[in-house]
């Protein structure tokens, strides 16, 4: 008696307040995914929906992968998706899983001749749906036959398109959309990055979740310098940009994903806001992504909105030596991006 | 106390008894050399083909022992230094396959040329190099064999051109001297 009397008393709004109660949402947690389950999920979900795409690699079966990429999969899908011996049938969509790519150039007469100009060669009649990934560039303490960083070797060759992910995003996304290919994709993965968890946004759960083949994305916004990196460095290049804000200076910085085909339109888009540029990667400078960006942006329309030259932050032009303090000094390192910055800013 | 100094006098008598009766054992017990058969190879377009017999000495046996036993000892301290996390990257040990290498250098001069895979380091001591060099390399140090710079799978002596860590690149061809591939 007295709650309904109480009801009666209160003023309508409060009651129509009543009626549009709704339960409270709490965001959900952010989901921390590295980028090892990442490369699996996507490669697990192409297994899924096609049945013509198949993984074969060093120890992708029993073993669950060298490095654990490919875990569950040999169990779920079995012998005949799962390989651990290379063969070749027409119609399929290999995955082919290297250890590592410095055992790609023993195959390399394959991806190239093979793979790579069959489809310019045959006018357009054999496609190669193939998909070549696995770790590259420098690990730890692996030593020079193990730490080459092939970018730009395989983005040198037409024929063939060349991904590089970063994030566990970037590395779903794009393992996704080079599966999902005709073309022959190289996925130059990290190893020193399969561990690293990273935030997942709930769009990337999703099963058809792809990144483009050859569109970079702006990690970073920032004013006085645009700093274009691929692959592991993109986190130093970020850590460096959080240095440097401290001290007044805004990097954009550029995650590529893309070797090949290049996505120049962003980087010539940022050059020509912020008018300063630095490339980071991993590998030798000699012919190198950096070499390639720095001439394409003269090339282009951003080359008259340059303040100053370019500058290109690269691995030491040596073999990789084994001794620990001669390795942490032959890549870039954080201090590294941060003088190239100063240095281009003229600070 | 008595039976106590004529226990203690036992003993030190009996000490300084026994070698000599040692010595003269071991020389009537073992021999100076063994004979060991080979196995007939089969021939194609050869004449003759290695010996069927050959003989071990006594010098021989025991330098082999231990050359063997120093790679042992030096590959269990690898590993134990692996573990500790003081050798990066990649360990790849032969314990347990010390007779290779040894072996393998029993039957070939130190000028035949000598390549192998990345299990290098019991290669690399038969070929010459002492233990502190190839443990010195091992822990990224000037000291070792590469000045550090190679580590466990890019160590090379004299004749000796490596530790190789992609698989098959030890496959090379010479046809002038006698060339070893392992």
């Amino acid at each position: 008696m007295a709650a309904v009397s109480g009801l009666m008393r209160r003023p309508l709004e409060q009651v129509s307040g009543l009626l549009r109660r709704r339960f409270h949402r709490t965001a959900p947690a952010a989901l921390q995914v590295t980028v090892r389950e990442a490369i699996n999920q996507g490669m697990d979900e192409e297994l899924e929906r096609d049945e013509k795409v198949f993984l074969l690699g060093e120890e992708v079966a029993q073993y669950d992968g060298a490095y654990k990429v490919s875990r569950g999969l040999w169990k779920k899908y079995g012998d005949k998706r799962i390989i651990d011996t290379p063969i070749s049938e027409a119609g399929l969509r290999p995955i082919c899983e290297f250890m590592t790519f410095n055992f790609s150039m023993q195959a390399i007469d394959q991806v190239i001749n093979s793979a790579a100009k069959t489809y310019y060669m045959s006018g357009g009649l054999q496609p190669v749906p193939i998909v070549f990934r696995g770790p590259n560039g420098a690990s730890a303490g692996v030593a020079a036959q193990h730490s080459q960083c092939f970018a730009a070797w395989y983005g040198h060759c037409p024929g063939l398109k060349v991904v590089s992910p970063w994030n566990s995003e970037d590395a779903k996304g794009l393992i996704k959309s080079a599966i999902r290919d005709n073309n022959p994709v190289v996925v130059l993965e990290n190893e020193l990055m399969y561990g690293v968890p990273f935030e997942f946004p709930s769009e990337a759960q999703s099963k058809d979740f792809l990144i483009p083949i050859g569109k970079a994305k702006i990690e970073r916004q920032g004013t006085h310098i645009t700093v274009v990196a691929h692959s592991r460095p993109v986190g130093h290049c970020l850590e460096a940009a959080t240095v440097l804000s401290k001290e007044g200076i805004e990097c954009e910085v550029i995650n590529m994903r893309t070797i090949r085909p290049m996505d120049i339109e962003t980087i010539e888009a940022s050059v020509m806001k912020t008018n300063h540029l630095i490339t980071v990667e991993g590998g030798w400078p000699q012919f190198g992504v950096g070499a390639e960006i720095c001439a394409r942006i003269m090339e282009g329309p951003a080359f008259n909105f340059l303040d100053a030259p370019a500058v290109r932050v690269t691995g030491a032009d040596v073999p990789m030596p084994y001794a620990k303090i001669l390795e942490d000094n032959s890549v870039p390192q954080v201090k590294d991006i941060i003088f190239a910055i100063k240095k281009t800013l003229n600070i | 106390m008595r039976k106590m100094l004529a226990a203690v006098s036992r003993v030190l008598s009996g000490v300084s008894q026994k070698p000599a009766s040692r010595v003269l054992v071991a020389s009537r017990n073992f021999a100076n050399d063994a004979t060991f058969e080979i196995k007939k190879c089969d021939l194609h377009r050869l004449e003759e083909g290695p010996p069927v017999t050959t003989v071990l000495t006594r010098e021989d046996g025991l330098r082999y022992y231990r050359m063997m036993q120093t790679v042992r000892r030096m590959e269990l301290k690898a590993d134990q230094l692996y573990k500790q996390k003081i050798i990066r990257g990649f360990c790849h040990l032969c314990d347990g396959q010390e007779a290779c290498c040894v072996g393998l250098e029993a039957g070939i001069n130190p000028t035949d040329h000598l390549i192998t895979a990345y299990r290098a380091h019991g290669f690399t001591f038969t070929r010459g190099l002492s233990v502190r060099e190839i443990l010195a390399e091992l822990t990224g140090r000037r000291g070792g064999c590469a000045k550090g710079k190679g580590g466990s799978m890019h160590m090379y002596a004299k004749n000796f051109y490596g530790g190789n860590g992609i698989v098959g690149a030890q496959v090379i061809h010479d046809k002038d001297e006698d060339c070893m591939l392992s």
